[in-house]
């Protein structure tokens, strides 16, 4: 019997898009080849309703709102499929412990927000990296609360699997960093202020307006039965003043304040400075219990539980620095590419973080650097399956 | 376009957002909906698109906005045509919501000047053009060193081993200006200060790169207030021109000088596409400071949609016409 209490696995949030629930919502007809991978796949997870699924796409166009929103429930009983299914070993042993709907009822994290929260107006695709973009929206005016956008997402799982299950939401930093400021700026425009402090100003106006809003859509959730809150902020690290390092933990107070719930925190990809700018005013968030950061990106993909062999890590020190005693979510698989680790490299990331911090291995839970969205299925599935075999490897070394 | 007493120039200086229909051919392109060619075309569509909009605007030096999948950020061309370079992990490039692969250097830099200028540069632009490159501190700054051991021999092996070579091609292949982008100097972690003796040997290899070269070179600086560096900027540098962010610069501060500045006046980071009159009001009287005076945006216009960078282009010819 595997201990799952120890190095507890988890995922970040999204998970690839199949063909088949993309094609319906840009009106693009649905071929044998999404059909075969309906089934295979279906199959591949134990999808109970994969027959109904290959049923429905062979209407192959056309499709009503009712049956794309159909689509879209099946997605997400495939990406929990792929979450609970993940990995090697006996039944007992696989598995991602702590599941999501891998996003798959979200355009994505940014636009699904935006869509649903008053004042924005999309402006036109930005690009990120490589060929990754996002659809930039401006704020023209204050951020209102129109609805709860992850209610029916967060019931829909809640139902269909008996997993520890954590929403990840984006939160106000993020957004503020990823739109136009236009309203924001043009209010400070005129302030007597040095430049950078009337953007500032401005940024953080924006920010609060924003997590009030978000705060709305939690206490949602929560009444709902939601327990664990993933407060997402890949762009925790995008503006690096002290004011902004303070500013994140600020947002992160105002977005949780009053609310009952179990709250963590995921951020990722820095700068090169890596994690230390954010040191220490993070530990300021009250009522944060994990931190999941990616690390894997940065590191070597060979064995060895050395501070040499795991240049990735060398962040943790800061945890121990500054005596951090809570949970730590560990990024052991990088996401942004198609090379994977070994199990046993994974494992000894798991094990020189729990030996680096100190931590123990009932506070560190793997998952993926990131979400893994940008992968195809067959990869997704492979690194989710190295995040479980990984862990679970680790906690026999343990023994 | 001469103004009073200076001579007014209009440019971009970096990476120009892909066209909507650019970045919907780059994803059917990587899920392999259309093939390399129909991505080709449509890059191609796109950078006469921008070439024609420059110069029907009166641009001086035109550029092919770096509208080409090689240029995926401004280190990538390093990553892939310079040797002793391999690329690293995905970073954070500066206060954006951009990303960079680091360049690991693991071995001595060379590189073949006329190829890299060719990657460097488009052929379809018939007027003077313009090329990118980032400067010797943002490339230390933003690397890996595993070879050199110092930024100081990584800067001046930067210089000798990549500027020169290039900067001789591109000399060669007729470009009219080489510009060296330089969030580094400004734009740094909790706003410590660079030292003086950190900073000279930046100075030092480009003049010794530069040395002998007749290509019209710029120092670019964005991202971040340029005030504390003034003389090291307009002292120091071998570079014809200086180029500042002035949405983080206040122009008044700037000094008169016998270099050409470059005047990044239209905010490259904002969707707000400012008026002639204030994008003239953050010119302050820079005009009356130097005998060339460069129009330009504060920085790369990638980080807003192209529609509206395009608008900002237009406003800019607004704003020389304004001046006049």
């Amino acid at each position: 019997m595997t201990d799952h209490r120890r190095f507890p696995t988890q995922e970040i949030g999204s998970l690839p898009k199949f063909s088949w629930r993309v094609k319906p919502f840009r009106s693009i007809a649905i071929q044998d080849s999404d059909i075969a991978s309906a089934r295979d796949w279906g199959k591949r997870l134990g999808v109970k309703e994969a027959g109904a699924l290959v049923k429905l796409l062979k209407k192959r166009s056309g499709f009503t709102g009712r049956e794309r929103q159909r689509i879209v429930d099946y997605s997400m009983l495939y990406a929990l499929g792929m979450q609970e299914t993940a990995g090697s070993g006996t039944r007992d042993g696989r598995g991602i412990d702590i599941v999501w709907s891998g996003e798959q009822a979200r355009t994505e994290m940014y636009e699904t927000p935006v869509s649903n929260i008053g004042g924005f107006e999309f402006i036109g695709k930005v690009r990120a990296f490589d060929n990754k973009y996002w659809r930039e929206a401006s704020i023209r005016k204050r951020p209102e609360f129109l609805n709860n956008y992850h209610l029916d997402e967060f019931r829909f799982v809640r139902r269909h699997t008996r997993r520890g299950v954590k929403v990840p939401i984006t939160d106000a930093i993020t957004i503020m960093a990823w739109s136009d400021h236009f309203h924001y700026s043009r209010k400070w425009a005129g302030a007597d202020l040095p430049p950078s402090r009337r953007n500032f100003e401005a940024r953080r106006e924006f920010t609060l307006d924003l997590a009030r809003v978000i705060r709305r859509v939690i206490q949602g959730l929560v009444s709902g039965g939601a327990k664990d809150i993933q407060i997402d902020i890949p762009a925790a690290t995008q503006y690096q003043t002290v004011d902004d390092a303070k500013l994140v933990a600020e947002s992160f107070n105002e977005t949780t304040k009053g609310v009952d719930a179990r709250f963590s925190v995921h951020s990722c990809f820095p700068p090169r400075l890596g994690y230390a700018l954010l040191f220490p005013y993070i530990l300021d968030m009250k009522n944060c219990s994990r931190f999941s950061f990616e690390y894997a990106n940065r590191d070597s993909f060979g064995r060895g539980t050395t501070s040499a062999s795991r240049p990735g890590y060398a962040d943790l020190a800061l945890f121990k620095e500054y005596g951090y005693e809570g949970e730590l979510g560990l990024g052991v698989v990088h996401v942004h590419t198609d090379k994977l680790p070994s199990a046993a490299t994974v494992r000894d990331r798991i094990l020189y973080a729990e030996k680096a911090t100190g931590l123990g291995p009932e506070k560190i839970f793997p998952t993926p650097d990131c979400g893994l969205r940008t992968r195809g299925p067959e990869i997704a599935y492979s690194m989710l399956g190295l995040v479980v075999d990984g862990a679970r490897a680790a906690r026999e070394s343990l023994r | 376009m001469v103004i009073g007493s200076a001579r007014t120039l209009l440019a971009l200086t970096g990476i120009h957002p892909r066209s909507e229909k650019t970045a919907q051919a780059t994803q059917d392109w990587e899920r392999q909906r259309i093939n390399d060619r129909a991505l080709r075309e449509q890059f191609d569509d796109d950078v006469g698109a921008l070439i024609r909009l420059q110069e029907s605007l009166g641009f001086d030096f035109v550029s092919d906005g770096l509208l080409t999948t090689e240029w995926q950020d401004l280190l990538t061309p390093l990553v892939e045509g310079v040797k002793g370079v391999k690329k690293g992990p995905l970073v954070r490039w500066f206060n954006t919501n951009t990303f960079y692969y680091v360049p690991v250097v693991d071995g001595p830099l060379s590189v073949d000047g006329g190829k890299l200028a060719k990657r460097l540069t488009n052929s379809s632009i018939r007027s003077s053009s313009k090329a990118v490159l980032v400067d010797p501190l943002t490339f230390a700054e933003c690397s890996e060193d595993r070879h050199y051991g110092s930024r100081e021999k990584l800067i001046f092996a930067y210089c000798d081993c990549v500027v020169a070579p290039l900067a001789r091609g591109l000399e060669k292949a007729g470009v009219g200006c080489l510009q060296f982008s330089a969030p580094s100097l400004v734009a740094r972690f909790r706003g410590e200060r660079w030292r003086d003796t950190e900073l000279s040997p930046v100075s030092e290899g480009l003049r010794s790169a530069l040395k002998g070269s007749r290509i019209r070179s710029a120092y670019h600086t964005f991202f971040g207030d340029a005030e504390p560096y003034f003389s090291f900027l307009l002292d120091s540098l071998p570079t014809d021109d200086i180029g500042f962010d002035l949405t983080e610069t206040n122009a008044a501060r700037i000094s008169s000088s016998g270099k050409g500045i470059v005047a990044g006046v239209a905010d490259a980071r904002s969707s707000f596409v400012e008026e002639p009159r204030q994008l003239l009001a953050r010119l302050g009287d820079l005009q009356g400071k130097t005998k060339e005076l460069t129009l330009a945006p504060s920085c790369d216009l990638r980080y807003i949609p192209r529609i509206v960078a395009d608008q900002k282009l237009r406003n800019l010819a607004r704003a020389r016409r304004a001046l006049s």
